[in-house]
């Protein structure tokens, strides 16, 4: 499987709200993610939106039903669809989640978590293996925030993606925010899990903010929290030069504060690299 | 069954009935974090119907909408990998849910034929020169066996509100709600005109003569319709008409090449 190189740029996600302003081309970023599935569509106006942004920038296909999780397989429908975005649009990459959404039956539409075993790992490498195949290219994978753990999990969250990179040549998309709730709900140490974590692998970061309480949940729908920054600090000296985006998804603010949310990210990250040895 | 399909389908079962016993060994911090899986399951699919049938939500209510959309979610739980296929089968059961306003179900399917329509495949209408252009030199037996292809997304079901007074009405929450029945019985035709879906009230007529021609039907089958609705000299005219408006419109995005017409064909079937 070709390998993916290292992209070192500053994004956030295509939302509706500000389509016109990436047509104009005036968006001071260096890509676009999507949500793969929203333009996995016929036709219409979502893909024509999405062509005319890619004449001008780099877009990530970032999914959330590809489902490498699940013991059913990948489901043949959604992967033809996604090829024929990938040939359309030709991405910077590809990602999606380190989880399930669906049985044979039933499909959730949300990110569940799975048990870390040896079994779930057999698993999840032979689905990783068919996309990759599928698709003719490596992809990314995130970490899901989660809100329960299993008893018969037999690793950790970071043991397991490496071990599922290094067996399906995958590379992975650090979720910040995602470590930091999953740690607070489940008692970890972040920085057990950065430490964790194969760098080399690793091509891109999400920042984003969650909702506190007894459990943390992943809501997207407000500022990065201080902790997190923290961590993204800590994180980019170890990561060095990746793809760095802020999602926001829910109670979108204006363009003018997500940018300047992005900001932020390129100043702290400025900052680690202008601390690394020449 | 093996161990993680075992997982899955006890999960599933846990996050579509909290009367579901959770999985031996599971604590009551499982318990509170299957819980948020649960609430989260739910209110996304209410919310991606609420986004869907905006307007049949304003309609009959915050609470009935809660109520049918959660009705909804346990008798068509969604099967697709795709969000947007969650409100299949929705406008019909807003149609059982309140069949003593039938208002609700003929917006709930308006709302989702647009819904279908705005991401459907991309077409290029005919012109009117375009179609004379294929059309030069037909004989009366191609025209009567001529099939015409609709641009992608049209749909059409009789009526018996006024939809475009009410979708009007539906689109600020702010006004007040006029529900008009219909003094004749309609059919709403909805096709996309370039990114955007449309849609119109078309007479009875016209509406079985394209619900025809949206199943194979031809031109011959639109001028038998019309034929029982007006003389049979001015059916040519007529269905001529109802044909220049759908090019003008930008229906029809191509013809079906002529059938044989039938007296040939049953005379090929008389020498075998």
């Amino acid at each position: 499987m070709a390998t993916i190189s290292a992209y070192s740029g500053f994004g956030i996600g295509l939302r509706r709200d500000h389509y016109r302003d990436f047509i104009a081309g005036d968006v001071d970023v260096d890509f676009v993610e999507v949500i793969s599935e929203n333009f996995m569509v016929d036709g219409g106006r979502p893909l024509r939106v999405l062509e005319q942004v890619r004449q001008k920038l780099p877009v990530i296909l970032h999914g959330v039903s590809m489902s490498i999780g699940s013991a059913h397989g990948l489901d043949r429908g959604h992967m033809g669809k996604l090829k024929s975005l990938v040939d359309r649009i030709e991405p910077l990459w590809v990602s999606d989640h380190l989880c399930w959404t669906r049985t044979g039956a039933h499909n959730s539409h949300d990110l569940l978590p799975l048990p870390l075993t040896r079994a779930s790992m057999e698993i999840v490498c032979e689905n990783i293996d068919h996309a990759q195949h599928a698709l003719g290219r490596a992809m990314l994978f995130e970490n899901p925030s989660s809100y329960l753990t299993f008893p018969q999990d037999e690793m950790t969250e970071w043991e397991f993606l490496t071990e599922m990179s290094r067996r399906t040549g995958c590379y992975l998309l650090l979720d910040i925010n995602n470590v930091y709730v999953s740690a607070c709900n489940h008692g970890f140490d972040p920085a057990d899990y950065l430490n964790g974590i194969p760098a080399n692998r690793v091509r891109q970061v999400h920042l984003a903010g969650h909702t506190p309480g007894d459990i943390m949940i992943d809501t997207h729908d407000r500022p990065v929290c201080e902790e997190v920054w923290r961590l993204f600090e800590t994180a980019r000296r170890e990561l060095g030069d990746v793809a760095v985006m802020v999602e926001w998804d829910d109670a979108l603010p204006s363009l003018a504060d997500l940018l300047a949310e992005l900001g932020r990210a390129r100043q702290i990250a400025g900052a680690a690299r202008a601390e690394l040895p020449a | 069954m093996t161990q993680l399909l075992r997982a899955q389908a006890d999960f599933v079962a846990c996050l579509l009935d909290e009367s579901t016993p959770l999985p031996p060994g599971w604590d009551a911090r499982r318990a509170a974090g299957i819980a948020v899986y649960r609430n989260a399951y739910r209110a996304r699919l209410i919310d991606v119907l609420r986004v869907t049938f905006e307007r049949t939500a304003r309609l009959v209510g915050e609470d009935a909408f809660v109520q049918a959309a959660a009705h909804h979610l346990i008798t068509n739980p969604p099967a697709s990998w795709t969000v947007d296929l969650a409100g299949e089968g929705f406008w019909e059961v807003c149609t059982d849910l309140f069949a003593d306003d039938a208002d609700v179900g003929e917006v709930a399917w308006l709302e989702w034929t647009m819904h279908r329509a705005f991401t459907a495949t991309d077409a290029v209408p005919m012109t009117l020169a375009d179609f004379a252009s294929a059309t030069a030199g037909f004989d009366t037996g191609q025209w009567d066996g001529l099939g015409f292809e609709l641009i992608p997304g049209t749909a059409l079901r009789a009526v018996s509100f006024d939809l475009v007074k009410l979708w009007a009405t539906l689109a600020d929450p702010l006004n007040e709600v006029e529900v008009a029945r219909l003094a004749e019985p309609k059919w709403v035709l909805l096709w996309r005109e370039g990114e955007m879906p449309v849609f119109g009230l078309v007479p009875l007529a016209e509406g079985l003569a394209l619900t025809e021609i949206l199943t194979g039907g031809s031109f011959g089958d639109v001028c038998t319709i019309l034929s029982n609705n007006v003389e049979a000299s001015q059916v040519p005219a007529a269905a001529g008409g109802m044909l220049r408006n759908w090019i003008e419109i930008g229906l029809i995005i191509g013809l079906r090449p002529a059938l044989q017409p039938t007296n040939q064909a049953n005379r090929s079937n008389d020498t075998e």
